[in-house]
C-alpha cells in the first residue's frame, strides 16, 4: 500500500535522529559518572575471628567484633556453640547497645527493644535483630552470613 | 493535545514570573561577527568547556579525597586503584587543567594580538586578567592535593617565593602556607583555596567577563570598526552555537583519549624531613617562571637577585592587567609596538620553557 502523505517528514527525522543520538551522548557521558559515585563497598560473606578471644566467654555473655562497616556481637550459648547478632536496629539502621544486667538490646534512637536472642519486644522495630551463623574452625571463630558456604 | 496544552500553560506560568524572553530574544538575535579573526573567538569558549569538565570531575574527586597528612597520599591511590573508573575521572580532571590552562593563554594572545581589549573593552580584558591569575592559582593548588614527593617540593619552592618580595612577602608566605613551614594546615588551606574559595572567586569574575561580553559584543578587527553594516554576521543560534558544539565534541574527544592512555603518576607519599627529589620542576605553565628566577644572579649590585626578579615579574602582571590603558589608541590604529611585544612575549616564555626542560 501507498501512503499519500509521508509520516514522518525529512526535518521530523533529522530532528529525531539528531535528538536519539543526543540522549545516547549524555547517557554515555552519566553512566560512568553514576558508576563512580557508588564506592565499592561491599558486605563481608565471611568474617573469621581468632577463637582465644572469645573461649573463655561465660555462656549467655557477649563480645563486639566489627562485620564489615557494622558492630555486630558474639554470643557464647550455653551448649557452647556460638552465634552472631548484628548490633544494627531493625528500625531505622541505629546502633544498639547490649544492656548485660537486663538482658536485652536497646535502641537508644526511638526506644527500641530486643530480648537476648534479639527477639523485637517493645517499641518501633518491625523485625529481629539479624542473626549471623558463627562456626569454629581450627583456631578461628567463622562467621559467615546465611547461605554462605 | 491535552499534553500539549499543558506544556504551554507551565511555560507561561515561568515566563510570567521569570521574564526569559528577554534572554532567549536577546539569544536569538545575536550574531557573531564572521571574519577571519572568528576562530579565536573560539578559544574562550573551549576554556568554559574545560572549566565545567573540571567542575564536573572535582566534584567526583572530592567524594574520595581526604585532606589530611595522611590520608591524601592513600586517598587517591585509592581513586586510581579501587574506586569505578576512579583512574580516568583523576586523569581527565589532570588533563582537562592542562587544556585549560593552555587555552587560557591562547586566548589571551589571541586577544592581545587582535587588540579586542580597545575600548570599550577594558574591563572585559582586566576580569580576564584576573581569570587567568586564578586559572594559575587552580593548578598551583590543585598540584599539592595528590600529596607526593614531587608536589611538595613544587609547593615548598612555589610558596616561597613571594618571601622575596620586601615587607609584604614574608606575611604572604606565611599565610599561604598557614605557618612557617609547610604542614598538613597548607594542605587542608590548599584543599579549601582549590574547592571553595577560588571556584567562587573565578565564578563571580566570570559572570562580569560574560556580561560585558554580551553587552559590548564581539569586537571586530581594527579596520572593520565603524562600517559594521557591510560586514558578514552569523546568527548566534543555531548556526555558532552548533559549530561550537562540534569544536567541543572533537575536544572532548581528544581529552579523553589523552586522558585514557596518559594517566597522571602518582609518587610515594610525601614525608616532610625527606630531602628534595632530583630534577623537580612545576607544572608546564610554569615553567618560564621557574627559569627566570633560575638565570637571576643571587646578587645584582647590591639587591637581592631573587628580589629583583620576583619584583619584574609583578610589574609585568601590573603590565598585563593594565595593558588597555598601556595601548589606549583607538581601534582603528594597528599597534604594531604591541602585537610585536606580544610575540615577544610568546617567544621569551616558549624559549624560556625549553630552556628549562633541557636543562
Amino acid at each position: 500500500m501507498k501512503i499519500k502523505h509521508s509520516l514522518f517528514n525529512r526535518r521530523e527525522f533529522l530532528n529525531w535522529l539528531l535528538g536519539g543520538w543526543v540522549g545516547v551522548f549524555v547517557v554515555s557521558l552519566v553512566s560512568p559518572i553514576a558508576k563512580f559515585i557508588f564506592p565499592p563497598y561491599q558486605e563481608p560473606d565471611k568474617v573469621a575471628l581468632p577463637l582465644v578471644d572469645f573461649k573463655d566467654l561465660e555462656p549467655g555473655a557477649l563480645k563486639n567484633f566489627p562485620w564489615g562497616a557494622k558492630p555486630a556481637f558474639i554470643r557464647k550459648n550455653g551448649d557452647g556453640s556460638y552465634l552472631a547478632i548484628v548490633g544494627v536496629c531493625t528500625h531505622l539502621d541505629c546502633n544498639v547497645t547490649y544492656l548485660a544486667d537486663q538482658k536485652k538490646f536497646f535502641c537508644a534512637c526511638h526506644d527500641g527493644w530486643y530480648d537476648e536472642n534479639g527477639l523485637n519486644i517493645s517499641g518501633p522495630p518491625p523485625r529481629p535483630l539479624r542473626k549471623l551463623r558463627a562456626d569454629v574452625d581450627g583456631e578461628n571463630l567463622v562467621v559467615k552470613k546465611e547461605g554462605v558456604a | 493535545m491535552i499534553l500539549k496544552k499543558s506544556a504551554l500553560s507551565v511555560k507561561t506560568w515561568f515566563e510570567d514570573r521569570l521574564g526569559l524572553s528577554v534572554v532567549l530574544d536577546f539569544m536569538r538575535k545575536k550574531k557573531v561577527p564572521q571574519n577571519k579573526h572568528t576562530p579565536w573567538s573560539y578559544t574562550g569558549s573551549a576554556i568554559l568547556l574545560f572549566f565545567m569538565i573540571q567542575v564536573i570531575t572535582g566534584i567526583m574527586l572530592a567524594f574520595y579525597y581526604k585532606p589530611t597528612l595522611g590520608e591524601a597520599n592513600k586517598s587517591v591511590a585509592r581513586i586510581m586503584t579501587e574506586v569505578p573508573l576512579g583512574w580516568i575521572i583523576r586523569s581527565i580532571h589532570f588533563w582537562s587543567a592542562t587544556f585549560m590552562i593552555a587555552f587560557v593563554f591562547v586566548h589571551l594572545f589571541s586577544i592581545w594580538i587582535i587588540k579586542s581589549y580597545r575600548k570599550p573593552r577594558e574591563l572585559t580584558w582586566m576580569t580576564g586578567a584576573f581569570l587567568l591569575l586564578f586559572s594559575l592559582a587552580f593548578g598551583f593548588t590543585g598540584y599539592l592535593l595528590p600529596w607526593d614527593d614531587l608536589s611538595l617540593s613544587a609547593t615548598k619552592v612555589g610558596t616561597d617565593i613571594p618571601n622575596a618580595i620586601p615587607v609584604v612577602g614574608k606575611i604572604f608566605t606565611k599565610l599561604l602556607r598557614g605557618g612557617e613551614d609547610i604542614t598538613g594546615d597548607t594542605l587542608s588551606r590548599f584543599f579549601t583555596l582549590h574547592i571553595c574559595l577560588l571556584p567562587l572567586a573565578l565564578l563571580l569574575i566570570l559572570a562580569i567577563h560574560f556580561y560585558l561580553i554580551q553587552k559590548l559584543e564581539m569586537s571586530l578587527p581594527w579596520r572593520d570598526e565603524g562600517k559594521k553594516e557591510e560586514l558578514k554576521e552569523l546568527p548566534f543560534w543555531p548556526n555558532f552555537v552548533c559549530r561550537e558544539m562540534i569544536v567541543w565534541l572533537i575536544l572532548f574527544g581528544v581529552l579523553v583519549t589523552v586522558a585514557v592512555f596518559l594517566p597522571p603518576s602518582l609518587g610515594k607519599a610525601a614525608d616532610l624531613m625527606a630531602a628534595a627529589p632530583k630534577g623537580i620542576k612545576p607544572e608546564w605553565y610554569f615553567l618560564f617562571l621557574f627559569q627566570t628566577l633560575k638565570i637571576f644572579p643571587a646578587k645584582i649590585l647590591f639587591i637581592d637577585g631573587e628580589t629583583l626578579a620576583v619584583l619584574l615579574i609583578l610589574a609585568a602582571c601590573v603590565l598585563l592587567l593594565f595593558l588597555p590603558f598601556i595601548d589606549n589608541k583607538p581601534t582603528e590604529r594597528k599597534g604594531k609596538i604591541i602585537t610585536g611585544l606580544a610575540f615577544a612575549t610568546i617567544a621569551y616564555a616558549v624559549l624560556m620553557s625549553i630552556w628549562s626542560l633541557l636543562t
